[in-house]
């Protein structure tokens, strides 16, 4: 019988490093959660430490900083979130929008600004006050598109052209090396709900949960479960010729690691999802969020962590849908961060919103928006310059009734990669020319 | 390029692809009929005597469940257990199957369209329009009340138009991306105004010519005054429709096909009056000639195919939670862009959920199941056949079965039936 340890002696002879680097960090992995001795049995001498791997690729501290970016999918609606209170944008604002405008009572206003958020953002609207929360307004990517999946397609890209990567899966490649030794390990870059896209590289692989609650592997009561599982891991190997089956085969030893990793970081996957869905109190945000706080807190090296939530497309019903979706991304936030703080990990992270568009700045018939143009980014964290809204939400100039692109998003994406790791890997993700915008004090 | 060396890898071929997979035995008998009798019987099934079938929902009742969720919850699983038991012993497998495509392709979701009567009436419009005359299709779907709803056509009039049902028409329904213009999304949303849905009265769909605008627009290209009609005949009168539909539809059942390939596809689509149908049969026919890759089989299909090969029983609630986990419930695409392409089969969550319900399935297998007995005899060929692979299995799926103790099973086979079922071989279709 194949056991593990030769399945992957095996693995490393023919797949390559990919497989086997994901499989011996499922050991330290498993390791430093259970201390089970008795389980490093992959290849890893008994006196392991979570230093180095039997690959010699040094395993980042716990002191690595974590860039998690929190996707919004649907398009939301900037004006909406980011409200103007004062001057001539204001009077425009409710003209634009007779049955959606925000009125004082429904928003939040913002220390030494002419802006409000939406009062469902309650639960981090002190984020602002503490320096923790900065916004780049009218942002996106010159000549965007309208339709959702274009849009995707650019902000994933961070550019206008075509590509096959992602900026984060750019930025994945070019620090391999220097992080890593080049050698690969999925548990680097996670996706949990959505937000792959951006993981997309040529050298590095991510891992992809869609939902951690139900994440397992079960085998329905057979007599012996680590057999089965084991079996499971040789049907990886050796690889095909035919690289579909070559890439069914190496999504095994990737998903085997990743439930490992998550059943340590997700207290109940039994307890915690039904087939009506979450527990009530529990969104979805929410339990992304907090799987990836429990990602954060292990200490296994992650650098990038996406989030994705669907839902953000409101082109009817917009105030009552708008207000719940924002309410339940803050109070996950807001539960993220007390998390991480209570940890002593909050200072380690980053966290990054995207949104493929802003919608239409006049409301239509439906009680909703259409598709627009201008949109809103997020940034959460500790090293940020103090409230600063960078760029703006332009009424006065809008495009085909378009909020205008005032900032291009991957001088974005450059602020929070040099925040993230060695300024010297920026450009290979966003490319030469783009500015750093300076969101970050400490970058 | 496929390798299809025999008549028997080619009918399992098009069961994998196109039938729902096949039950023991069935194999052999399309064998002995031959790949173009096959054929005959998946795209013309009238002419070959093969019966018509009722809906799936014929038997089922709404009841209002006034606010009752745990009744809503039950019609609706109710509703999609039928789906699933209809898929899994229809004998128009590919009628089902461009259904299928369809809801892929306009992609309403239950989850929006929060009344049960009104998905079924989708469904079945795309179960009866979705094999003739795609321009058809398209009037039918435009003022569907399901459709009205989930890209609030009911509530876009003259005064405000609302473009999400015009930009997805033209978008993702007729055109693709690059071949509308901003304007023709408000031409299209204009044209489209004045349908309502009565909620109160059984979600029927009335035009109320007040609310229409009857302003002049162009459309593609085309000025005047639109509406449904003009405005369905603009987008599938347009030069872009027939090699946009082809295309998707060769990628859905092939994979990436040689844009030669998408070029005679279009062309046959085109020439036949957008007859869908002819186009599905022109597909099926280039994927037997060796065109197409390997694909990912989606979580619906590949638990069909399972259900056909071992003859499992599985509780309704298993079922879907078995979707849920990996990641694609009929009746709930995630987004307007229908479920996602087919890497998303292979992340970690699908292929966990995948290995569980491997197990799960070969858990409720029958003793006399002809798979489980091949498992348990270890004939992994025979195994292998069984699941529409005459070839045989990878060799490293053969060397893995090869050395899973017998031991490990609670049932003799059970344990490499469920390996066997989550192995890469079974996930590529």
């Amino acid at each position: 019988m194949i056991s593990r340890r030769s399945f992957l002696e095996g693995a490393g002879a023919v797949a390559g490093s990919a497989a086997v680097g994901g499989a011996v960090w499922a050991a330290v992995v498993r390791d430093s959660v259970n201390n089970h001795a008795a389980q490093l049995t992959f290849g890893l001498p008994t006196t392991t430490s979570t230093t180095t791997t039997t690959t010699g690729a040094p395993v980042a501290a716990a002191t690595d900083r974590v860039l998690v970016l929190l996707e919004l999918a649907g398009g939301n609606d900037a004006l909406n979130t980011l409200v103007p209170i004062a001057g001539s944008p204001n009077g425009a604002y409710h003209d634009l929008r007779p049955t959606l405008a925000l009125d004082d009572a429904e928003t939040i206003e913002l220390a030494s600004t002419d802006c409000a958020l939406h009062a469902a953002l309650a639960p981090i609207a002190p984020l602002w006050d503490e320096s923790k929360m900065a916004i780049a307004a009218g942002v996106g990517i010159a000549g965007q598109s309208r339709s959702h999946f274009k849009a995707m397609d650019a902000w994933w890209a961070g550019s206008g052209a075509p590509t096959q990567t992602g900026w984060l899966g750019r930025w994945l490649d070019a620090s391999l090396d220097a992080e890593r030794n080049g050698v690969d390990d999925p548990l680097r870059a996670i996706a949990l709900g959505g937000g792959a896209r951006a993981l997309a590289a040529s050298n590095s692989t991510a891992t992809v949960v869609r939902n951690p609650s139900s994440f397992q592997l079960r085998t329905a009561g057979q007599n012996d479960a680590d057999a089965i599982i084991d079996a499971f891991l040789a049907t990886s190997s050796p690889l095909a010729s035919n690289p579909t089956l070559a890439s069914a085969q190496q999504a095994i030893p990737i998903t085997v690691d990743a439930v490992n990793v998550m059943s340590s970081v997700i207290a109940s996957p039994d307890a915690a999802v039904s087939e009506e869905g979450n527990q009530a109190g529990s969104s979805e945000v929410s339990t992304l969020l907090q799987a990836a706080a429990g990602i954060v807190e292990l200490g296994i090296g992650t650098r990038v962590i996406t989030v994705g939530i669907n839902g953000f497309d409101t082109h009817a019903d917009q105030l009552a849908r708008h207000s719940v979706l924002w309410s339940e991304v803050a109070e996950g936030l807001a539960g993220f961060f007390a998390r991480l703080e209570a940890s002593g990990n909050r200072d380690r992270v980053t966290v990054l919103t995207t949104s493929e568009f802003g919608r239409r700045a006049a409301e239509n018939g439906s009680g909703g928006t259409d598709h627009g143009g201008g949109g809103l980014q997020f940034l959460f964290g500790s090293d940020l310059q103090s409230q600063q809204i960078r760029g703006a939400l332009d009424l006065s100039s809008l495009r085909n009734g378009d909020l205008p692109v005032v900032l291009e998003t991957p001088s974005v994406y450059a602020a929070a990669l040099h925040w993230l790791g060695d300024p010297a890997h920026v450009s290979a993700s966003v490319g030469e020319d783009v500015e750093t915008l300076p969101f970050f004090s400490r970058p | 390029m496929n390798d299809l060396p025999t008549t028997r890898d080619e009918v399992a071929f098009l069961a994998r692809r196109a039938g729902w997979g096949l039950a023991p035995g069935e194999l052999d008998s399309w064998t002995a009929l031959g790949t173009s009798a096959f054929i005959d019987a998946l795209t013309q099934p009238d002419a070959v005597g093969i019966a018509a079938e009722a809906s799936p929902w014929v038997d089922f009742e709404y009841v209002d469940p006034a606010g009752d969720n745990k009744s809503r919850v039950a019609m609706a699983r109710q509703v999609l257990d039928s789906w699933l038991g209809h898929l899994a012993s229809t004998q128009r497998p590919f009628e089902n199957s461009l259904a299928w495509f369809w809801h892929d392709h306009f992609a309403v979701s239950g989850q929006v369209v929060n009344y049960l009567p009104a998905l079924i009436d989708h469904l079945d419009l795309l179960r009866e329009a979705g094999t003739g005359d795609f321009v058809e299709l398209i009037r039918s779907v435009t003022t569907d009340a399901a459709m009205l709803v989930f890209l609030d056509g009911a509530t876009s009039t003259g005064d405000a138009p609302n473009e999400n049902y015009g930009r997805e028409l033209l978008e993702l329904y007729t055109v693709g991306v690059d071949s509308y213009t901003e304007d023709d999304v408000v031409a299209a949303a204009r044209a489209l105004t004045g349908w309502v849905v009565r909620r109160r009265d059984g979600w029927a769909v009335r035009y109320r010519p007040a609310r229409h605008d009857d302003s002049p627009q162009t459309l593609l290209g085309v000025s005047g005054v639109h509406d449904v009609d003009s405005t369905v005949e603009a987008a599938c009168g347009h030069q872009a429709c027939p090699g946009f539909i082809a295309t998707k539809m060769a990628r859905h059942y092939l994979g990436p096909v040689d844009e030669s390939v998408v070029a005679e596809l279009s062309a046959t689509f085109a020439n036949s009056g957008l007859d869908i149908m002819t186009l599905g049969r022109a597909v099926l026919e280039t994927g037997i000639a060796g065109n197409g890759e390997p694909q990912i089989l989606a979580p619906v299909p590949w638990l069909i195919h399972a259900v056909k090969a071992t003859g499992a029983d599985i509780p309704v609630r298993s079922r879907l939670a078995m979707l849920r986990n990996m990641g694609q419930v009929p009746g709930q695409p995630p987004n307007v862009g229908g479920f996602p392409g087919s890497s998303t089969w292979l992340g970690s969550s699908a292929t966990a959920a995948r290995f569980s319900s491997a197990n799960e399935i070969s858990r409720l297998t029958p003793d006399d199941s002809v798979a489980l007995t091949a498992a348990a005899q270890r004939e992994w060929d025979e195994l292998a056949d069984v699941c529409l692979r005459p070839s045989g299995f990878s060799a490293a799926t053969l060397d893995a079965l090869g050395a899973l103790s017998t031991s490990a099973s609670r049932r003799p086979g059970e344990a490499a039936l469920g390996v066997a079922l989550a192995s890469p071989d079974l996930v590529v279709g």
